[in-house]
């Protein structure tokens, strides 16, 4: 019996405290690589600007949690609700705590929440003042999509922007829209947009509907930011209608769905053909105006011409009769018809003189020439 | 064989544009009107039956986005 114990005690191991916390780490690291924690958030603090510290609990127990603050994208304040991604660790002194990875909102509430504090915090910033928004170009001719090409919402895109407009040249982004990945996903595919030597001219964000925490990506701090300072104008479209995340809020249009981003991205083919029309028409009504103009302007001229040739035509009639009745007034028929006449010829005595009246001429001999 | 042919829907866009903006401005001249109406009414034309064939290209990018 002895004997056994003393064997008993020999298969015991022996470490040293460094190398046990070590082995324990090796076995919490193999049992739990990765582990999802949910549980409320107490004494949450941000140290030095860079380590965020806080205890995530329930009603009978509670967990040191420790991770880096460029791995907290979305605000978290005591009280709140999470789940956490982390890697269980026994710290050198001895403390147990989680490494975290990951944090984001849990229920209704607590997602609610957090959407409330950084819009807050981004509202502040200006990140959604109407003064940012960029207008988008009424006919692009090259486009750039970030979206899950498998998703229903990307279908229902390409079906209406095929339907309503040709020609453009689309690059599509694949990417995940929902889940953990989500958000640096869809802020490199922004970013590789924006590298791009030639931009495309405006940059679309699609999502379909989902759940409050499927659509929780897109309430992603660094992921709204991105979009807010994206070179390429931004339209976003994600879930339904009545659906509204700080995404679509960053984004220079918004759109209530996948399907109206794509009405809002090109004109439709048979209005715009219609517009066109109307357009032609339009020129048309202003040459014809423009004609009748003109010609209103020559009859008018012409009018002008013919009131000023009348003028001028009484004036010379006025002046023609004056000068006929001056003219008249000067006839020597007019004396001879008040009674004078001329006489002709020589006055001597014996000569032949011819005396011109009105209505008649006589022949008469000077008979006496007395000088006066 | 048209010689707008070679132009995108944008490029003959854009003429049409102009055309318009010469028709309503003080430039306008009765004497080029026809011929200027002549040309918007083309393009007009052919931008409609470019929208009715034209097809969107769609490529989705080889690039990987999650690493």
């Amino acid at each position: 019996m002895q004997r056994n114990m003393t064997e008993h005690v020999h298969e015991v191991p022996l470490f040293g405290v460094s190398d046990y916390i070590a082995v324990l780490n090796q076995t919490l690291e193999y049992t739990y690589p990765s582990v999802e924690i949910e549980g409320e958030v107490a004494s949450f603090k941000v140290n030095q600007g860079k380590w965020v510290f806080f205890d995530l609990k329930d009603a009978d127990g509670s967990l040191g949690c420790f991770m880096s603050l460029f791995n907290l994208r979305v605000p978290i304040e005591d009280g709140m609700k999470v789940v956490v991604r982390a890697t269980p660790k026994v710290t050198a002194w001895g403390k147990f705590s989680l490494t975290v990875q990951s944090i984001r909102p849990s229920g209704e509430g607590s997602l609610k929440k957090s959407f409330e504090l950084l819009k807050a915090k981004l509202d502040k910033e200006g990140l959604f003042a109407p003064e940012r928004k960029r207008t988008l170009p009424e006919i692009p001719a090259h486009i750039a999509v970030i979206s899950s090409t498998q998703a229903a919402g990307y279908a229902d895109f390409v079906k209406i922007l095929n339907e309503r407009w040709g020609g453009l040249k689309v690059d599509v982004a694949h990417v995940q829209v929902q889940g953990e990945g989500a958000p640096e996903q869809i802020i490199r595919a922004i970013k590789y947009f924006n590298g791009q030597e030639v931009l495309p001219e405006v940059l679309v964000i699609i999502r379909g509907g989902g759940s409050v925490d499927d659509l929780a990506a897109f309430n992603d701090e660094p992921l709204v930011r991105e979009i807010a300072v994206s070179r390429i104008p931004t339209l976003v479209g994600v879930g339904h209608e009545v659906d509204v995340s700080l995404a679509d809020m960053a984004a220079d249009v918004r759109a209530a769905t996948p399907s109206n981003a794509a009405q809002i991205v090109v004109p439709d083919r048979k209005e715009f053909a219609g517009s066109l029309r109307f357009l032609v028409q339009r020129i048309l009504a202003r040459m014809s105006g423009l004609i009748d103009e003109r010609a209103k302007e020559a009859q008018d001229a012409l009018r002008h011409a013919w009131t000023l040739l009348d003028a001028r035509a009484e004036l010379l009639l006025s002046q023609l009769v004056t000068n006929r009745q001056v003219l008249s007034a000067y006839d020597p028929r007019a004396v001879l018809a008040r009674g004078y006449a001329i006489v002709r010829g020589e006055a001597t005595v014996g000569s032949s003189i011819t005396v011109e009246q009105h209505k008649r001429t006589i022949t008469a001999e000077v008979t006496n020439v007395e000088e006066r | 064989m048209s010689k707008n042919d070679s132009k995108s829907v944008s490029q003959k866009m854009n003429e049409l544009s102009e055309l318009v903006a010469w028709f309503e401005s003080d430039e306008f001249e009765l004497e080029l009107a026809i011929e200027k109406y002549k040309v918007a009414e083309q393009l007009a034309g052919e931008i409609g039956k470019d929208l009715s064939e034209l097809k969107n290209e769609i490529t989705v990018l080889k690039t990987k986005f999650d690493a």
